[in-house]
């Protein structure tokens, strides 16, 4: 099973925790599994090989686990540590298509995600407007009269994600409209990028000799020193 | 100890919300969904911590997770406060602080940057540079709470097996296991024998009163002499390498702990008796800590410093301009108050001297098997007669990622007396510099290799005269040398007193003017190598806080993944240092 870091992103309230409840809580029939903690959510879904020689056998399914790392309010004042960026291979960058600035906000925190992990060319990452529930339900009097509409550009947001190279989405954590089409896409684009680095690398894969071992601190084990390590 | 409060209402209590119908688990705090999260400040909070350096960072979680509401500050623009994993660049602008007086308790800060070589083939950032650099015990109760808070897994760690030490003039690795003394052709039968009869024993030595009792107050160098024949190059390296102690003066009950403390982590996850964390040690278990906080709903905000604290009104104002009222505590950093001379703060009678190097060299010959780690010991009169104290050293290679491929990071530390720290220091690294020159053309495989067919050796010359270049010492690319005080003295864990002294002064109004009358100071970081004592002081602040420290990190997170092995194997005291009460009890105990 391949494994990836995601990191959310975005001003507070933009509803970044509802997307991946939304795509957690979708995903798993009902029946909450016991991958909950206090760490990060993580999500396992299955993509379609998107084999070259294509049609018939090879359509296995690919599955790919996400390691899901909220904010748990940081952002709030700008003080997420480094930690939480490192080694993230995917972002979701979050605004809300009915609040003026947050396009901006989220173009910021583009930025910010760009400078503090190493390898800005690998990440993966979508931009997301959210709560387009709040401007298509416009019929639904008690809605409108509270919500101010769209106040994001489709277009504008849609050309900044093509100019810095992101993926991009408009969706409703409320209803679930695109919120699964955002992590596939990820899922299929980072399982893309494995295939090419695997073909680069194939060439030197011997040269791993320095390669360090991490110890699972949730395993304890005696006697068995390889058992223990990843 | 304290007057016990009425135990305050445990998490469950107060946020029933929490916790789900049917299981007793506790999921984290999803913010956003149902709870939309305030956009500015909270105006009324349980707690404010200020400063996040590591004691704080657990403290914060662990009040979060009981269910007080925190908020957690920081004056500086990272995480980590007294505790931090710097850049280059940051450490710099720090040391500047230090010399402009803006940091208390820090003192003679001094920085060199090769500028020919950081900014240009190396970056500020590809270094994480530690004020406090720890290594991290198998069998601890950091391990332990890194494991049950789960904070373990937003990290990742590495082994480390090989200890030297300097005696006579050279390093000597450790030979620390069973299997090693009885293989080791250098060590007499004898000395095999009272070597094995002791380690038998310090697995349960307070089980035998009879056998150390009267050394209670003697050294242990003379235990081990008297008791068990062993020589000064074996007690040495019991009590300096192994037992990690300071000086020849560490009673002997004490040493017995901290050896034991080696060889009881020995063989937990492999043939290694530490882990240590990679991408920073403290720095990045603080960070850890105060996302577990964050995810049980404690408030962050770093660049933001805590201006007077009014314990009549109970009101904290911010640099910001902000306010908040707060119901219980607000506890302190030293280096964050308000007022940096204050009567209020503890005295922080000791001194550590620490010294961190970058040394463009590979250092792997002192390193185990596909490990980035090793520690270095110069017991007391190592170095050239004139260290009272051990100078211990840690080095870390660049698969720990706190540097960059073919650089090292060496820390070291002493708690030296009087003004020699900082030359002794230097005598240590210049002494691991020599000999890490000298090294890299005796030890290396690669010079002469063994012809296959005829077995006969083959010099390699290529190999050969790179080793001849490298025996030039080699380039320091940054050395950054400071004093930190502290009121913890070596050994011994924070003092419960220091959290009490302000509380008095709340009431008597002649003494005020003080910005942080009512505050509690949390302690500054000790001189300890491993983790142990940190969750001891964070334990003591939460009991002064909440009124007694049973559901400290009373939470049980759902996973699979996590055995119970962990548990059944902590048969000894959990860590070296334990506060009065339980070591008393240990040395109660008869059998």
């Amino acid at each position: 099973m391949l494994q990836y870091k995601l990191v959310l992103l975005g001003d507070s309230s933009v509803g970044k925790s509802s997307i991946v409840q939304r795509f957690v809580k979708d995903s798993f029939d009902e029946q909450r599994e016991s991958t909950i903690g206090a760490a990060f959510l993580s999500q396992t879904i299955k993509i379609k090989s998107p084999n070259k020689d294509n049609d018939q056998e090879n359509d296995e399914d690919i599955a790919i686990k996400f390691e899901i790392w909220d904010t748990a309010g940081q952002e709030r004042y700008r003080s997420l540590a480094p930690m939480y960026y490192r080694n993230a291979n995917a972002a979701v960058v979050v605004y809300d298509v009915t609040a003026k600035d947050s396009l901006n906000k989220a173009i910021t925190w583009v930025d910010e995600l760009k400078s503090k992990v190493d390898d800005e060319k690998k990440l993966v990452i979508s931009l997301v407007g959210n709560k387009i529930d709040l401007i298509s339900s416009t019929n639904d009097i008690n809605e409108s009269a509270n919500s101010p509409g769209r106040q994001v550009d489709l277009l504008d947001a849609e050309n900044f994600a093509k100019e810095h190279n992101l993926l991009f989405h408009e969706v409703s954590a409320k209803t679930g409209k695109g919120v699964r089409d955002v992590f596939y896409e990820i899922a299929t684009l980072l399982y893309k990028q494995k295939l090419e680095d695997d073909a680069l690398n194939k060439k030197d894969t011997n040269e791993n000799e320095d390669r360090s071992i991490n110890v699972a601190l949730s395993r304890p084990s005696t006697n068995d020193p390889t058992s223990c390590c990843s | 100890m304290a007057v016990v409060k009425e135990r305050r209402a445990s998490m469950a209590e107060r946020k029933p919300s929490f916790i789900g119908k049917e299981s007793p688990m506790i999921i984290p705090h999803l913010a956003g969904m149902e709870d939309p999260l305030p956009e500015k400040t909270p105006e009324e909070v349980d707690v404010v911590i200020v400063g996040t350096g590591l004691i704080q960072s657990i403290l914060a979680a662990a009040l979060s997770w009981q269910g007080s509401h925190v908020l957690h500050i920081d004056k500086n623009e990272y995480y980590g406060d007294t505790t931090p994993t710097l850049t280059i660049e940051q450490l710099t602008q720090w040391v500047r602080n230090v010399n402009k007086g803006l940091i208390p308790f820090y003192t003679n800060a001094q920085i060199y940057v090769s500028s020919d070589k950081i900014g240009k083939n190396y970056a500020s950032r590809d270094f994480g540079i530690d004020l406090v650099p720890k290594v991290l015990f198998a069998q601890s109760d950091m391990l332990t709470l890194l494991v049950k808070s789960r904070v373990y897994q937003y990290m990742e760690f590495m082994p480390l097996s090989n200890f030297h030490t300097f005696e006579n003039d050279s390093f000597e690795k450790l030979t620390n296991t069973k299997q090693e003394i009885f293989t080791d052709q250098t060590i007499p039968l004898m000395t095999k024998r009272n070597l094995m009869r002791f380690l038998k024993f310090v697995l349960n030595w307070e089980n035998y009163p009879e056998i150390w009792e009267g050394y209670s107050n003697k050294s242990m160098a003379e235990f081990l002499s008297e008791k068990f024949k062993l020589n000064q190059t074996q007690s040495s390296e019991l009590i300096f390498s192994i037992g990690l102690c300071y000086n020849n003066d560490v009673a002997t009950p004490q040493c017995l702990q901290r050896i034991r403390r080696y060889l009881a982590s020995f063989d937990i996850y492999g043939a290694f008796p530490v882990l240590f964390s990679k991408y920073g040690s403290a720095g990045e278990i603080s960070q850890g800590f105060c996302r577990s906080a964050a995810v049980g709903g404690a408030t962050y905000k770093l660049n933001t410093a805590l201006e007077s604290y009014d314990p009549t009104t109970k009101i904290v104002k911010f640099s910001d301009g902000s306010k908040v009222h707060v119901s219980e505590r607000v506890v302190v950093s030293p280096t964050q108050t308000p007022d940096p001379k204050s009567k209020n703060i503890p005295k922080q009678n000791y001194k550590i001297h620490r010294l961190v190097v970058a040394i463009e060299k590979d250092c792997k010959q002192w390193f185990g098997e596909q490990e980035s780690a090793t520690v270095v010991v110069f017991p007391p009169g190592s170095l050239n007669g004139e260290n009272f104290e051990a100078v211990q050293a840690i080095i870390f290679g660049s698969n720990s990622e706190i540097c960059p491929q073919g650089t090292n990071l060496w820390y070291l530390t002493s708690v030296e007396k009087g003004e020699n720290g900082k030359r002794l220091l230097d005598l240590a690294l210049k002494t691991m510099l020599k000999s890490i020159s000298r090294e890299s053309i005796e030890v290396d495989d690669n010079v002469v290799k063994f012809d296959n067919k005829t077995g006969s050796p083959v010099i390699n010359e290529k190999y050969l005269k790179e080793e001849l270049n490298e025996l030039v010492e080699p380039k320091i690319l940054m050395k950054c040398y400071f004093e930190q005080y502290t009121s913890t003295c070596p050994f011994s864990i924070a003092q419960p007193e220091i959290f009490k002294t302000q509380k008095k002064d709340t009431t008597d109004d002649t003494t005020n003017g003080n910005k942080d009358n009512g505050v509690i100071y949390s302690p500054m970081p000790s001189s300890e190598i491993s983790y142990d004592g940190a969750i001891t002081a964070a334990k003591v602040l939460y009991e002064t806080i909440v009124g007694s420290d049973d559901d400290f990190f009373d939470v049980d997170f759902e996973d699979e993944d996590i055995t119970t092995t962990n548990n059944n194997r902590m048969s000894y005291s959990e860590s070296a240092i334990t506060d009065d009460e339980g070591e008393e009890d240990d040395i109660i105990m008869k059998n």
